[in-house]
């Protein structure tokens, strides 16, 4: 099945941003949940293997927005030989974005490929966060792939393909990791620091922290430690 | 521009620094030998005498730690930024010899931070008597030995002994404890030198390193004078 | 043709590469790699994620330098520096580790330095100064008369015998046993390079092992080290 989001941010009157474009169409509903906040809400289970999303968003200058899901996704493998689920954002920056949906599972048999296109402008903001767990508790872990490609007045800052689960490139014995998470930002520069199955990279004005174990909760915890605050609460129990 | 963009040296691509001497910048002498027998200590002696005299700098090829250039900022009086450490992978010798690479980057990062360096000192990790330099690397080289190796060294040669432009032989004063004879050192290195030098020397008795830093004196002179 | 190419890939081409160790230092100090097998998927890990990226620069620069068998037009000079600076900066976003960049960028310029006696031409004055080196090697490829799948598969090749070799000498394993490891993961070199081109959005390979990351950081901290990286 295809999905499409699409989201415009545009500054309005009094330094306060309006939506002007909210809508789609296919498995996903939005809402706005708040001044600059919209959540994306599944209206079916999945995706399944074979389903295509497309999330545009455009940030103008001035504009601030908040995309955030309402639960985990839990990506399913279709009937037999599956395809990947594939979602892609495509999002042009010129304001503030900040992107952090809930977790993706992983489960058994399914694939799910993951990009991010970020097209930014020279000060725009972006903060846009991953987390990715493979296999359901107790069932064997799917395989998830996941492009990050963010570029700045057109020159690429950031262009990453990181493959996990049975198959992929990086993930065999010891370091195979099954649960996931990885934070890009880009507009504050900060320093880079080394952790326990834990590394921030500095990138130009920006950073990007990636985090990895086997179960989500432990994860998050370590790039959180990176990323300087406290550690948050699990929502995957 | 880095200085290998400004080297014109794909004009002819035979034309082989080491068989004509580094057109540019400063004399590069180097200095080999086992381990244990002073090029630290040597190193640390001629930038302490030589030091003032001219514009100098140090490469150091550590085998596995920066002990060697931490050695050389707490005894040659040389700011930090005049002594640089390679990472050799391992193998000291390839380091100065089949692939020079990191070694040149070395010397081309200290020329382009002290642009009028006058001599560079490549100090190759410690390695064996078959260890010696790429005339690629470096103008001139010394190969130190000490007297407590033994006195069948300069006999066994090697490229280092025969070779070498100055065979230095370091710890004279050890000679009587350990039954060494200078004497069939001195003819031994005569021997297979074919002309080129041979000093005995002592660190301990002469801490200036007297006669060597002559030596590189020379040389320094001798350049300029080729290249004038 | 094939002569240049196994110049290009042979390790006695003195360009640095012996003083890398492609993280293998520092998963030798981590427990990673140990032992053959360990050492066969660290270099699997490796030729798959900044291997695969490596080569796909390689086959772009080699394309973007031109030459007899890179089936493109000559391009003018002008646009050929601002091609291959572009492409500098694809591998620089696709090098986020500071360490994995300096590594990258002191190979490309120990290879500019020996690539430009041994196939002189004025293409190598259009790279970047300190070029990342799947660059390095893709003018080096071009101007030695090969043809882009070439110059990703030496990038591929290199990716890994780099790292074996280093494993070699800190394990003091059996050289014979490195070389089978080597030539086991053949075919999957062949797969790498033969993969090499942009994907349906036209973007190159940009397969990252965030392990590698992280090793390489680690490493950098590291005084007491053998290899540059």
């Amino acid at each position: 099945m295809r999905t499409l989001v699409e989201v415009v941010a545009r500054a309005g009157p009094g330094g306060r941003t309006v939506l002007p474009v909210v809508r789609a169409s296919g498995q996903l509903a939005v809402r706005r949940t708040g001044p600059t906040t919209v959540h994306l809400v599944a209206t079916a289970f999945g995706p399944l293997g074979g389903d295509d999303a497309v999330v545009r968003l455009v940030v103008e200058a001035g504009a601030r927005l908040a995309v955030r899901t309402v639960a985990a996704a839990v990506v399913l493998p279709a009937r037999g030989e599956s395809p990947p689920s594939v979602q892609r954002v495509h999002a042009e920056v010129a304001g503030v974005l900040d992107l952090q949906p809930e977790p993706t599972v992983v489960t058994a048999g399914a694939h799910h490929r993951a990009v991010l296109h970020a097209e930014l402008d020279e000060d725009a903001e972006l903060t846009a966060a991953e987390l990715v767990q493979l296999g359901r508790t107790g069932e064997e872990p799917g395989r998830w792939t996941g492009t990050t490609r963010v570029t700045r007045a057109g020159v690429p800052v950031l262009h990453t393909t990181v493959a996990l689960g049975p198959g992929a490139a990086a993930w065999l014995p010891p370091v195979a990791p099954r649960a996931w998470a990885s934070t890009v930002h880009l507009g504050r520069a900060a320093a880079r620091v080394t952790g326990e199955d834990a590394v921030r990279l500095p990138l130009d004005r920006g950073w990007v922290a990636s985090a990895w174990g086997d179960r989500l909760a432990g994860t998050r915890a370590g790039l959180a430690l990176l990323e300087g605050v406290p550690p948050v609460e699990e929502v995957l129990s | 521009m880095p200085p290998d963009h400004v080297l014109d040296d794909y004009v002819d691509p035979y034309d082989d620094p080491a068989a004509r001497g580094h057109r540019h910048g400063p004399l590069r002498v180097g200095l080999g030998g086992p381990v244990g027998s002073g090029k630290t200590a040597l190193a640390a002696a001629l930038c302490r005498t030589l030091g003032q005299e001219y514009d100098l700098a140090v490469v150091t090829n550590d085998i596995y730690t920066t002990e060697d250039a931490d050695f050389l900022r707490r005894n040659a009086v040389l700011p930090d930024d005049r002594i640089e450490a390679v990472q050799t992978g391992c193998c000291p010798h390839t380091a100065i010899r089949d692939d020079i690479t990191a070694n040149l980057d070395a010397v081309e990062l200290l020329e382009g931070r002290h642009p009028g360096l006058e001599l560079v000192l490549v100090e190759s990790g410690g390695d064996n008597l078959t260890a010696s330099f790429s005339y690629g690397l470096v103008d001139v080289q010394i190969f130190v030995v000490d007297v407590a190796g033994g006195d069948k060294v300069p006999r066994k040669g090697g490229p280092g002994v025969t070779a070498s432009d100055l065979l230095v032989v370091n710890k004279t004063d050890l000679a009587p404890l350990v039954g060494a004879d200078l004497d069939v050192m001195r003819r031994d290195s005569a021997a297979v030198r074919a002309g080129k030098p041979t000093f005995l020397i002592s660190l301990r008795e002469d801490p200036a390193a007297t006669e060597v830093a002559d030596w590189v004196r020379a040389q320094v002179r001798a350049r300029v004078a080729a290249h004038a | 043709m094939t002569a240049a190419l196994l110049a290009l890939a042979d390790s006695r081409l003195p360009a640095g590469g012996h003083t890398h160790s492609g993280g293998v230092e520092q998963a030798i100090a981590a427990g990673v790699v140990s032992d053959p097998r360990s050492l066969e998927t660290f270099l699997r890990r490796r030729l798959t994620t900044s291997g695969s990226t490596a080569a796909g620069l390689a086959a772009a620069a080699c394309r973007t330098a031109g030459g007899p068998r890179t089936g493109a037009a000559p391009a003018p000079a002008g646009d050929r520096v601002a091609a291959l600076r572009a492409l500098d900066r694809e591998a620089e976003a696709r090098t986020p580790s500071p360490a994995l960049r300096a590594a990258s960028r002191q190979q490309g310029r120990g290879l500019v330095r020996v690539g430009r006696r041994a196939w002189p031409d004025p293409v190598w004055d259009d790279l970047p100064a300190h070029p990342h080196h799947p660059l390095a090697l893709g003018v080096a490829a071009a101007v030695a008369g090969l043809a882009p799948g070439d110059a990703a598969a030496a990038a591929a090749y290199l990716s890994i015998t780099g790292p074996a070799t280093a494993a070699q000498r800190l394990l003091a394993m059996d050289p014979i046993t490195v070389a089978v490891v080597t030539a086991r993961l053949g075919d999957a070199v062949d797969e790498v390079s033969a993969a090499a081109v942009p994907d349906a959005d036209g973007w190159l390979p940009a397969g990252t092992d965030p392990l590698l990351d992280l090793l390489a950081e680690v490493h950098a901290d590291r005084t007491d080290r053998f290899f540059a990286s």
